[in-house]
């Protein structure tokens, strides 16, 4: 009972990072229209962020994470404006395409300043976790979990209670009636990648904290947040939480109580991406 | 000084081609840490090679290419050192994944090989046929011997019992673990968990959960350099107790000794930088001269020796012909910063460099690795945690 309690929890806690990533690109697809492939890429420049103001200012990286998320809403604007807005309009191929070679770009300019090193932070409270009688919860994972809601139920709230929300819906629904009323699309469209990056960012840093900076850590996590967007529904922002923990609770159990378990991890997730499409499939043909 | 800026100049003038090694590393990827090691080490080694004249007074040329840890990545970067760049010899190889995939190309073009990594036994197969397969790094049946070893002397002094395993789903974690657990029972410990994981994935919540219910004496994982922090970390959180955590990956990620969470953690290594012997003090000498520091990781010194002692056999061949080279380099008898080197048979190959009696095993106390076994070379007494 005990092991399969502190299974939930460890799955549980594994789907607060696996929200926080996957937030990001479901506000990318839902509000601009874009599969990001270049989605795990900010992830990374997030964690390395976190990772050289620790090291080179010993900034504890829960303090240097509003500024890796300004600073990646920053890369994210900008990447908007010179090559995402151009290619909107066009085929969707074209779009996976160029932000798949915008994921390859990132990836190769992080090889070439930092190295394929793996890069390690070191806080106080890394190792720190609460005993609950013989269950532990890890207090990073927690860290990532609380934000994970947190930010999930702040972009909720600018969804729904804000100006700038209801553009970002109504764009969502219909791009060119927005603009017939007047809405800065463009406008809108900047700040919703903007903000999907910087969610990234925010990811990275937790990610640096748990595990690692390298050039290539974003491509687990970015996988994963697909498979979660694509269970919640392209677009569903409200949908994410509970996906996210469907996915971390589903790899824990499989990996604790399926002999090899650990083998069969990604399996998981491609399996549920299986069994979403093929469920949604069946309710549209019905 | 002026005598090896004159050679230097008259091997540029010389007109004569220069003699091209291939050197295929991971310099990204799971796998960097190594790789990054044995690229300075084979930085340091051409230099001094060259300085020294060269070979067969010609300048030596090493190519280096990225194989990125990935076996699809390391197929077309060899291909391309081979039949683009004509390299004459190829050294490098750090995983075993990308050396079982690049096996075929390798006997297809028959290439000279000089290989400093790769110890999982499937590579063993895949080369013994290959008459130009020089492997300087201990097979894993050697590295597990000497790790076997150290545990037995654990269960005499510690008490130790029960080993839980972890290890990766490649060939490096994957290929003999059916091997390694039976030898475990076999020295008369109980293997109380054997699982999978995922390198790179980070997500250790369930084993170290499974290892806690299986209430281990040692937690002995095979992974990389990536794994090392998050593990730690989750058997820090959720208070594993267990006597001795050991690893084995091939590098531990850089600035691991300054992270707290790395106490105590053991593992396995051919050679530290404190190493008394005189080769090996020279090898960390011109090191620190070259780079400004000093590395922990045995790749490096591995790859100069690899470098070095290809390039004696080419002068002592006398010419670039392979089989002239490859008994050259077969009749290898020199000391190296690991102790002395000779290649003799494997269970499956013609020539194997080092084998079980390099090793040794290290805690990390304090800001560094301190060896611990075995107790001729130990500098300390390995802190047990329970």
């Amino acid at each position: 009972m005990e092991l399969f309690l502190q299974t939930l929890l460890n799955g549980l806690l594994q789907s607060g990072i696996y929200a926080l990533v996957a937030s990001g690109l479901a506000l990318a697809v839902g509000v601009v229209g874009i599969v990001n492939f270049a989605h795990g890429e900010f992830l990374m420049i997030g964690a390395f962020l976190a990772w050289a103001l620790s090291t080179y200012l010993g900034v504890d990286p829960l303090i240097s994470l509003p500024f890796a998320a300004l600073a990646v809403f920053g890369v994210g604007a900008l990447t908007y404006r010179v090559s995402i807005r151009h290619v909107l309009l066009a085929p969707e191929l074209n779009q996976m395409l160029l932000t798949f070679g915008l994921g390859i770009l990132l990836q190769n300019l992080a090889l070439i300043w930092l190295g394929g090193n793996t890069r390690t932070v070191t806080t106080g409270y890394q190792g720190s976790s609460l005993s609950i009688g013989e269950l532990s919860v890890g207090g990073p994972k927690a860290i990532a979990f609380g934000f994970a809601v947190l930010i999930l139920g702040a972009l909720y709230g600018v969804l729904y209670r804000t100006t700038l929300g209801r553009q970002m819906r109504a764009v969502a629904q219909n791009r060119r009636g927005s603009q017939l009323i007047g809405i800065n699309v463009d406008r809108v469209y900047l700040i919703a990648f903007g903000v999907s990056c910087a969610l990234a960012a925010i990811a990275g840093v937790l990610v640096a904290v748990l595990l690692f900076a390298s050039p290539t850590v974003g491509l687990v996590f970015a996988l994963k947040a697909f498979a979660i967007i694509v269970m919640a529904g392209l677009g569903n922002l409200t949908g994410v939480l509970w996906a996210s923990v469907v996915l971390g609770v589903s790899e824990a159990l499989v990996q604790t109580y399926v002999p090899g378990g650990g083998g069969w991890s990604d399996a998981v997730f491609f399996l549920l991406i299986f069994a979403t499409l093929v469920y949604r499939s069946y309710r549209g043909a019905k | 000084m002026k005598k090896m800026l004159l050679t230097g100049v008259l091997l540029a003038l010389s007109g004569a081609g220069a003699v091209k090694v291939g050197a295929l590393l991971p310099l990204s990827g799971a796998g960097s840490v190594s790789g990054q090691a044995a690229r300075n080490g084979y930085l340091l080694a051409l230099e001094e090679i060259n300085k020294a004249g060269g070979v067969l007074g010609r300048p030596l040329e090493l190519e280096f290419a990225d194989d990125g840890s990935s076996p699809a990545k390391a197929v077309p970067e060899f291909v391309k050192l081979v039949t683009v760049e004509k390299v004459d010899f190829m050294v490098g190889g750090v995983s075993s994944a990308t050396s079982i995939a690049i096996s075929g190309p390798a006997k297809q073009y028959n290439t000279f090989m000089a290989w400093i990594g790769a110890a999982a036994v499937p590579v063993e197969d895949a080369f013994a046929d290959h008459k130009y397969f020089f492997h300087y790094h201990p097979w894993s049946y050697y590295n597990f011997e000497a790790i076997l070893d150290y545990f037995k002397h654990l269960r005499v002094t510690k008490k130790a019992r029960n080993i839980a395993i972890a290890y990766e789903d490649g060939p490096f974690g994957s290929a003999g673990i059916g091997d390694t657990v039976a030898a475990f029972k076999k020295a008369g410990f109980n293997v109380v968990m054997t699982e999978k994981f995922k390198t790179g994935s980070g997500n250790f919540g369930p084993i170290v959960s499974k290892a806690k219910a299986a209430r281990p004496d040692i937690f002995y994982w095979v992974g990389y350099d990536t794994d090392a922090l998050p593990l730690a970390t989750e058997i820090k959180q959720q208070n594993l107790n267990v006597g001795l955590i050991y690893g084995t990956p091939p590098s531990w990620p850089v600035g691991f000794e300054k992270n707290r969470l790395a106490d105590n953690v053991a593992g396995l290594s051919l050679w530290l930088p404190t190493s008394p012997n005189a080769q090996s003090r020279a090898f960390v000498n011109a090191y620190r001269k070259k780079f400004g520091n000093v590395t922990e990781e045995y790749f490096a010194p591995l790859a100069y020796v690899n470098l070095k002692t290809l390039a004696a056999a080419i002068n002592k061949a006398g010419s670039t012909d392979k089989d002239k080279v490859a008994a050259a380099l077969a009749a290898t008898n020199t000391q190296t910063p690991f102790g002395p080197l000779t290649f003799t048979k494997s269970n499956k190959t013609r020539y194997q460099g080092f084998k079980a009696g390099s090793w040794l095993s290290f805690q990390y106390l304090g800001d560094d690795r301190a060896p611990v076994y075995p107790l001729k070379f130990a500098k300390k007494t390995t802190v047990w945690g329970k």
